[in-house]
């Protein structure tokens, strides 16, 4: 049935494909901090409690940035999510809605896990002196929290692709037709595949901020500290290669619609489908082939830079994915809907947008200049 | 309205968005009040070359952060989570026409945070000039979210010429914008001067370094309190009739915007008569009250600003139920519940009963539809929740809760429940028009009846009849 409201609603207020452009732009840029308080906080913990000195200070850098981490993944979550709401909003509100008790449970965990990361951080800087039972567990239980935030994110995200699982679950969680928001998308065949492709994922960025704090951002680093660096993120990095590679087998063998299937395994979105799954293995390749010499500053940033291109591929793979998946919701494809490109207001953001960034440039700059702690 | 309605028992989902909303407002005004506080007393800080001041500040920038990146930035999200749960349509309408507002405000997000840290963790290693200047990049980029923010929020209330020319700026340049930044902007400076009292009254010993700080923070405190005044008569004078209306009639409001000044009055004499005529008054407990009778004012403030839209989530765009108005009258013509995929479902996975066949070549067929329900009281209650759940419920819980319509409908009759339904509008004038057919405004009607407490007792008609 045409819903009553289709033409009252304003159009798109820019081309699909800009609004694509910023979704994907903002996912690849929210991975990177989202990826390290996911499968980071976890590495860093059990690094700081079980490590070798080496590991140990990697993780008392890395649970040290946590919160800066933290505070930017959310603000760089927040841009996918704003134009995932302009374009898909007829499928992410009623997945959401259905859902709605354990979404808002997302923001209500992040406060505690936030606190916990800031509490558990604010007695690194002691040496470790100050780490109480207490901080500990609330490291552990803000990285316990991290886990289940992205397990319900997979929810929702699942769920708003999978519109053909919304009556059933309406059906089993509503008052007089009003949904009660405690569904959840359990029987989806995508949604574990999903979540652990993501954990897999954040292993290998883990490894590569691994190389990239022990070359660039941590300038008393030592040639023991350089050495642990290359060998453990070689480590880290095939761990999580070969945990992507058996989470993607099953998320693309075992839980793809048929649809999505036929499609991403046709020329020529076969060659994205067969270099996104291959793409997990690039970064372990150049710290294999690395693995003897001297881990220097354009290595790290060779490696850095190949595994946030390895991002961007799996976010453009999702959103193809995403597209189709929708399609028979948004008749005949998402990116058939009514187009009234606001310029003037597009163009104060994008004016806004460079200026943000020369601003930024500004202070990183003053930052660099700053002599480094020892 | 084309989603399902999110139930939240006893509150209704729109009272979340309430209560979150008033949480996020009096960090969200501290984060922009705070910054201008903290940019200008380093400032002042480094220039009178005391580092008793520099140490309180670098101790008050932790608590900043701590506050408002985490707290505020968490609780911001949370609204914009809520409000896409609670009132999808209308969030729908307000990210497609602002979708770059928020964008750009977002762009100013990342720079307050980077220079938040910046501020807060290189403090002590940034020359004096840069690390000033990065407190005003802070100050600055925290002001133009504040702005960015009002013009979409404003909107809601008064979208002026937007419903008839849709561009991004006839609605972000509405008649409330001016007034309501005028009186956020007031409200950083106010809000953040009291929580500075606060905190300082805790972790200040040295009498001189506070009372320093509680005589600079003052004016700034006592100006917040004339730009809330200024700001609140445009927003009164700039209320679409209907809202003012609503002001007067409705006792609630009416106490709460007295409560408002009063508390208002209470905070502008306490600080002249404390912090700005005699600074040495200051203790933790005057300071204690203060913070409480301002965020009191504040909150107040933000309940009512929110309830004057009544009926409407954006006034003349989205009613409270997510109908748009124009609609109306189709809705009136084809039925609500066939309107809406989620209100048809209930109607289509009803059991088979005795009588004719609810669904009609896939529409619903209401004339069987109002047999059902006069026979069956099981039908009669699924259907009439439906409706009371998706055109009702975004103001009113049920039987028990926020603004219940059982007890306000307690001992009428059949008759009087129909007529009230039918012209919901004209019986009071903030509620939203009926919006569906004559058949379903009884069914309604019905399942009101059936659902509201029996007139108390002791207030017996018959009583009255004898008399």
């Amino acid at each position: 049935m045409e819903p009553i409201d289709a033409g009252t609603l304003p159009e798109l207020p820019a081309p699909f494909w800009f609004i694509q452009l910023f979704k994907v732009l903002g996912f690849t840029l929210h991975m990177v901090p989202m990826h390290l308080w996911y499968a980071g906080m976890l590495v860093a913990l059990w690094l700081y409690g079980r490590g070798p000195d080496p590991g140990r200070r990697f993780a008392t850098r890395l649970l040290a940035q946590m919160p800066v981490l933290m505070a930017f993944g959310i603000n760089l979550g927040i841009v996918p999510l704003l134009f995932l709401q302009v374009a898909y909003c007829r499928a992410f509100y009623p997945a959401t809605i259905l859902m709605a008790w354990f979404w808002l449970a997302i923001v209500v965990l992040l406060i505690p896990a936030y606190y916990g990361v800031y509490y558990h951080s604010a007695a690194l800087a002691s040496d470790g002196a100050a780490m109480t039972r207490l901080r500990r567990a609330s490291g552990w239980t803000a990285a316990v929290l991290f886990v289940v935030i992205g397990f319900l994110f997979a929810n929702g995200l699942s769920l708003t692709t999978r519109d053909e699982a919304w009556h059933a679950l309406w059906a089993a969680h509503n008052v007089g037709g009003a949904a009660t928001g405690t569904a959840l998308n359990l029987s989806d065949a995508t949604l574990w595949p999903r979540w652990l492709l993501m954990f897999g994922l954040a292993l290998v960025t883990t490894a590569a901020w691994c190389v990239l704090d022990a070359v660039w951002l941590s300038a008393g680093s030592s040639d023991d500290d350089r050495r642990f660096a290359r060998d453990f993120a070689l480590k880290l990095s095939l761990a999580g290669a070969v945990w992507s590679t058996v989470a993607g087998a099953w998320y693309v063998f075992l839980a793809w619609p048929a649809e999505v299937f036929r499609e991403m395994f046709s020329f020529p979105a076969v060659l994205l489908t067969l270099v996104t799954a291959a793409s997990p293995w690039f970064p372990s390749a150049l710290l294999f082939a690395w693995r003897q010499g001297d881990l220097n500053r354009s290595r790290a940033a060779a490696i850095a830079g190949t595994h946030l291109g390895v991002l961007a591929l799996n976010a453009i793979s999702r959103q193809i994915v995403q597209n189709i998946e929708l399609r028979s919701l948004f008749q005949p494809g998402v990116s058939y809907q009514p187009v009234a490109t606001q310029w003037d207001s597009l163009v104060l953001f994008l004016a806004t947008f460079l200026g943000g960034v020369v601003v930024i440039a500004w202070i990183l700059a003053q930052l660099a200049k700053v002599p480094a702690k020892q | 309205m084309e989603y399902p309605w999110w139930y939240v028992p006893h509150l209704t989902s729109p009272m979340l968005i309430a209560a979150i909303a008033v949480v996020h407002v009096l960090v969200s005004h501290y984060a922009v009040g705070g910054g201008l506080f903290l940019a200008v007393e380093t400032r002042f800080a480094y220039q009178s070359n005391d580092t008793a001041y520099l140490d309180y500040l670098r101790r008050h920038a932790r608590f900043f952060i701590l506050l408002t990146v985490v707290w505020g930035a968490i609780t911001g999200v949370g609204i914009w989570w809520t409000i896409g749960l609670a009132s999808p349509t209308a969030t729908e309408v307000l990210i497609r026409t602002f979708v770059f507002g928020w964008a750009t405000e977002y762009v100013f997000f990342v720079l307050e945070i980077l220079a938040a840290f910046a501020f807060y963790y290189y403090w002590g290693r940034l020359s004096e000039k840069v690390h000033v200047t990065i407190g005003w990049i802070y100050a600055a980029a925290a002001w133009i979210s504040l702005v960015l923010i009002t013009g979409i929020t404003a909107f809601m209330l008064n979208p002026g010429g937007w419903p008839d020319h849709r561009s991004f700026w006839v609605g972000f340049l509405n008649p409330q914008f001016v007034p309501q930044t005028i009186a956020r902007t007031g409200g950083a400076l106010l809000l953040s001067s009291l929580y500075v009292y606060l905190h300082a009254s805790l972790v200040i010993q040295d009498r001189r370094l506070y009372h320093l700080l509680v005589m600079r923070s003052a004016r700034p405190a006592l100006w917040g309190a004339v730009l809330i005044t200024v700001g609140g008569i445009g927003w009164f004078v700039y209320l679409p009739e209907s809202a003012r209306a609503a002001l007067e009639s409705a006792a609630v409001l009416t106490v709460l915007v007295v409560i408002i000044f009063a508390l208002t009055a209470v905070v502008f004499v306490l600080l002249y008569l404390g912090p700005y005529r005699n600074p040495g008054w200051m203790s933790p407990g005057f300071a204690l009250a203060l913070c409480l009778f301002g965020v009191a004012a504040f909150s107040t403030g933000e309940f009512v600003r929110e309830a004057v839209r009544k009926p409407y989530v954006i006034y003349n765009v989205v009613l409270g139920n997510q109908i748009a108005p124009e609609h109306v009258q189709k809705l009136r013509r084809r039925g609500f519940l066939e309107a809406n995929p989620w209100t048809k479902a209930v109607i289509a996975e009803l059991p088979a009963g005795q009588g004719s066949p609810l669904l009609d070549g896939g529409r619903i067929d209401e004339r069987a539809l109002l047999e059902r329900t006069e026979k069956d009281p099981d039908a009669l209650r699924v259907v009439g929740q439906a409706l009371f759940q998706y055109h009702c419920n975004d103001c009113h819980a049920l039987e028990r809760g926020y603004s219940a319509v059982g007890p306000m409908i307690r001992g009428r009759d059949l008759d009087m429940n129909f007529a009230l339904v039918k012209h919901l509008e004209k019986a009071h004038f903030f509620m939203p028009p009926w919006a569906g057919t004559e058949d379903e405004a009884l069914i309604l009607a019905r399942y009101l009846t059936e659902i509201a407490p029996p007139r108390p007792r002791g207030m017996d008609p018959i009583y009255l009849e004898k008399q």
